[in-house]
């Protein structure tokens, strides 16, 4: 943030020798084959022992490298965070809750620090960096995903007080969390995106109830959230009373771009990428790399996985020229959302009948094609569903009129009743 | 509206290039070519020539000359040169337009035959036929596959060694513009290897049999070879030219896929435009999500097969080692989507779409024809699946 400050290069030398110090004393390496742990893995230790870690990093001045000095930063470079993200990619730096904390600092913190007050900013954010409490999104509800300006959880004033009262679900990690940040509709006579508000949600309160959802893998790092006439106080309330969307909005912003994986693309002179070693090695297991049609099926997942690699690194480059705007963005998600269920059927494909059973003893190709086949809609549901990509790449980037809507003119309280009444006679 | 008109309002007119990166060079090389290609050869002009039976005009041929379109692989000391110094960077950009406006003629195998002789052939070789290429006053070709379509190293015409030369008997296949070619660059067989020689087409014994070909602007041909006799001349490079082949397929399918590049960026163009003029139940179709996501998809598969035509490109221009992979990788790509989004655009288009006038069939054929004129996506696919050592 304070990208205006030079740093002589003797500068940054000392930065990065004292931090390379640092991380060969107090980090012990990253094991480069471990996954982020599974939120619903964790255990409460491991939990306080990561937290732990974490405060020691921050201590050490490197949780919040740019972040303003009066919220519990450092205040220093881009330059300066650029040398962490180097030198600390050997290390297996603590991440609090595993996913827990990739909401917490990806997506929560940039949020309130654009949006909440100078006092909430003062008290929130220096906690939040030393890992003392993480925060997760209370933002999906059963009833209202891709439409999420139609969330029913309600926030009623009580005086100097708000109660919240409603269901949340999909919040990553919450599990772990200690808040949440809510939204929560207090206008019902408003259009759907004229009456919501964000607050700031103690989960640990004994009127809610955090519980677990169990995947179709079988895993869970998503949790499901009854808030049962929850009292917060008004200064709790994050920005302006029912303008909470443009905050929505600004927070999707931020998920998207902590979503990227920045080892998308692959580095120039990186080498031939290995044709689709995962395929390969289940058709090897039954002895079938040298059929036709199974080599087709290798090649064509390997071609897409190649032209998706491209299709990225063009897209992030017009967009940072400014030659497209910023929603070109949704190309790329939508062909994660659109190839991955291909890539994973054509695993189960080649695997065939192993991809159906598998011996409980070993390790077996089959029972991994199995599960990412399980997996495999995830790109394409979660994060803005391909039908949602498809709208804002037809309408922002081709020009495309919209669908007509039905809804966002109408005092929300009306909106609900029409849709229950859709379709009948006299509507 | 014409075409052309629908071009101007769609922007595919003058449209940005597939590479974002081109120098203010290649910019104004490219705004050369589009105000050259409107000028001499429209889309009215380009209909009239459907049914000429060369399919272009030899003096049209040399104009594009003078604009470097064929001196652009070729060395500086016979004729050549090109705008950036990376001549198949620049060709590409000659070869988007080519496709974003229909045009025809031998632009790619005279590329393809150009490159060849300057890697391969002997200063003398190279002196007697590439300044003449470079200028448009020979026409070249490569013959490549065989009777049937299919690759198959020179297998099918076999050359002999003879006291001071070759006797070729044998045929090649589906031939670019063999019609109105002066130049035969024929992929023969000597003792078992692949060899290519460079043969003129009035040699006695060259026959060619013009095809009746799915894309109007195309010319194919049938090229047989009966007791042909050449001197010790004619063979380009050595024998064993397994390399060579690789190569040129690698330039051919980088000019192909960007000029395909061109073709589905005008019918996407059209698509999206008439979608949003045309209304039915009282709105633009445009606006229906049964048609807007099919475009939303036709959108991602047009900026991947970009991404991918630009990336082949340089890397062939660049001689990277993931070349080979990345030329089957993009050419099976392309190929593939090509076809799916040409038909997604004559559907989107309903009725017009299907008439005569109306020119996307013409940018459809082509789509069509170009997934299988160096290989059909299958075949890249397997071809790709070798390169990795499967």
């Amino acid at each position: 943030m304070s990208d205006t400050i030079t740093n002589t290069s003797s500068d940054l030398d000392a930065y990065r020798q004292q931090m390379r110090d640092w991380l060969a004393a107090n980090l012990p390496a990253r094991d480069p084959h471990a996954g982020l742990r599974a939120a619903h893995e964790i255990s409460a230790e491991q939990l306080a022992a990561d937290r732990a870690l974490q405060k020691k990093v921050y201590e050490a001045g490197y949780v919040g490298i740019t972040w303003p000095t009066e919220y519990g930063g450092q205040g220093l470079s881009g330059q300066h965070q650029q040398i962490w993200n180097e030198e600390s990619r050997a290390y297996a730096v603590p991440a609090p809750g595993g996913i827990a904390s990739g909401v917490t600092m990806g997506i929560v913190a940039p949020t309130l620090l654009a949006h909440a007050n100078e006092e909430q900013k003062r008290s929130w954010l220096p906690k939040i960096l030393r890992g003392d409490e993480l925060w997760v999104q209370l933002l999906s509800e059963p009833g209202a995903g891709s439409d999420l300006a139609g969330i029913l959880t309600r926030a009623t004033q009580d005086g100097e007080s708000w109660i919240l009262q409603g269901t949340k679900v999909w919040s990553s990690g919450a599990m772990s969390a200690d808040f949440g940040v809510c939204l929560a509709r207090t206008d019902w006579d408003a259009p759907k995106h004229r009456g919501l508000t964000w607050f700031k949600v103690p989960l640990r309160d004994p009127r809610v109830t955090v519980r677990p959802v169990r995947e179709i893998n079988g895993s869970a790092e998503f949790c499901e959230e009854f808030l049962d006439d929850v009292v917060v106080a008004d200064d709790m309330r994050i920005g302006e009373l029912n303008e909470g969307w443009a905050i929505a909005n600004s927070m999707l912003g931020f998920e998207r771009g902590a979503s990227r994986d920045p080892g998308a693309v692959r580095p120039k002179g990186g080498g031939i990428r290995p044709i689709a070693p995962d395929l390969v090695e289940i058709a090897r297991s039954r002895a079938t790399l040298t059929h036709g049609h199974v080599r087709q099926l290798i090649a064509k997942a390997h071609a897409n996985d190649v032209m998706h690699e491209l299709l990225t690194a063009r897209v992030v480059s017009s967009i940072t020229k400014r030659i497209s705007n910023p929603s070109a963005a949704s190309y790329i998600k939508l062909g994660h959302g659109i190839l991955q269920p291909l890539r994973a059927c054509a695993a189960m494909e080649i695997a065939g009948r192993t991809g159906i059973a598998w011996s409980a003893d070993v390790h077996a190709h089959g029972e991994t094609a199995a599960t990412n086949y399980l997996n495999g809609r995830i790109m394409a549901i979660a994060g803005g569903s391909n039908q949602i990509q498809r709208n804002i790449i037809s309408e922002r980037l081709l020009g495309l009129p919209r669908e007509p809507n039905f809804d966002t003119n109408k005092p929300f309280r009306e909106v609900l009743r029409t849709a229950r009444n859709w379709g009948t006679k006299g509507e | 509206m014409t075409f052309t008109e629908q071009m101007v309002r769609s922007g595919a007119q003058g449209s940005r290039c597939m590479d974002l990166e081109l120098t203010s060079d290649q910019l104004l090389f490219h705004e050369t070519t589009v105000r050259f290609i409107d000028a001499e050869l429209p889309m009215t002009k380009v209909r009239q020539l459907h049914d000429d039976p060369v399919g272009y005009d030899r003096g049209w041929l040399g104009k594009a000359a003078e604009l470097g379109w064929f001196a652009m692989l070729v060395p500086e000391e016979h004729g050549g040169g090109s705008v950036s110094g990376a001549g198949l960077l620049d060709a590409v950009i000659v070869a988007e337009e080519l496709g974003r406006r229909m045009q025809p003629g031998p632009f790619l195998p005279m590329n393809i035959v150009a490159a060849a002789l300057a890697e391969h052939a002997s200063p003398e070789q190279c002196a007697r036929v590439l300044p003449g290429i470079a200028g448009g006053e020979v026409v070249a070709t490569w013959c490549v596959s065989d009777a049937d379509g299919n690759w198959d190293g020179g297998a099918g015409v076999i050359a002999v060694a003879t006291e001071g030369g070759f006797v070729l008997n044998g045929s090649r296949g589906y031939v670019q513009d063999a019609q109105s070619a002066d130049w035969l660059l024929v992929v023969a067989n000597v003792g078992g290897a692949s060899a290519q020689f460079l043969i003129e087409a009035s040699t006695p014994g060259v026959v060619v049999v013009p095809l009746v070909t799915l894309d109007l602007s195309r010319r194919l041909a049938s090229v047989s070879f009966e007791d042909v006799r050449v001197d010790g001349s004619a063979l380009i490079g050595a024998v064993g030219a397994d390399g060579a082949l690789e190569r040129q397929l690698q330039i051919a399918l980088a000019l192909l896929c960007a000029e395909t590049v061109g073709v589905l960026d005008a019918m996407f163009s059209i698509t999206v435009e008439y979608s949003k003029d045309r209304t039915a139940f009282g709105r633009p179709i445009g606006s229906f999500q049964a048609l807007k996501h099919i475009m939303a998809d036709l959108g991602l598969w047009l900026e991947t097969c970009k991404a991918g035509a630009v990336a082949l490109a340089t890397a062939v221009e660049q001689r990277s080692a993931e070349a080979a992979a990345l030329a089957h990788t993009v050419a099976a790509y392309v190929g593939d989507v090509a076809t799916d989004i040409a038909q997604e655009c004559l559907q989107i288009h309903g009725g017009i779409g299907y008439t005569w006038e109306y020119d996307l069939h013409l940018l459809l054929r082509r789509a069509r024809s170009n997934s299988a004129l160096y290989g059909e996506p299958s075949w890249h696919r397997e071809r790709l699946c070798v390169a990795h050592g499967l």
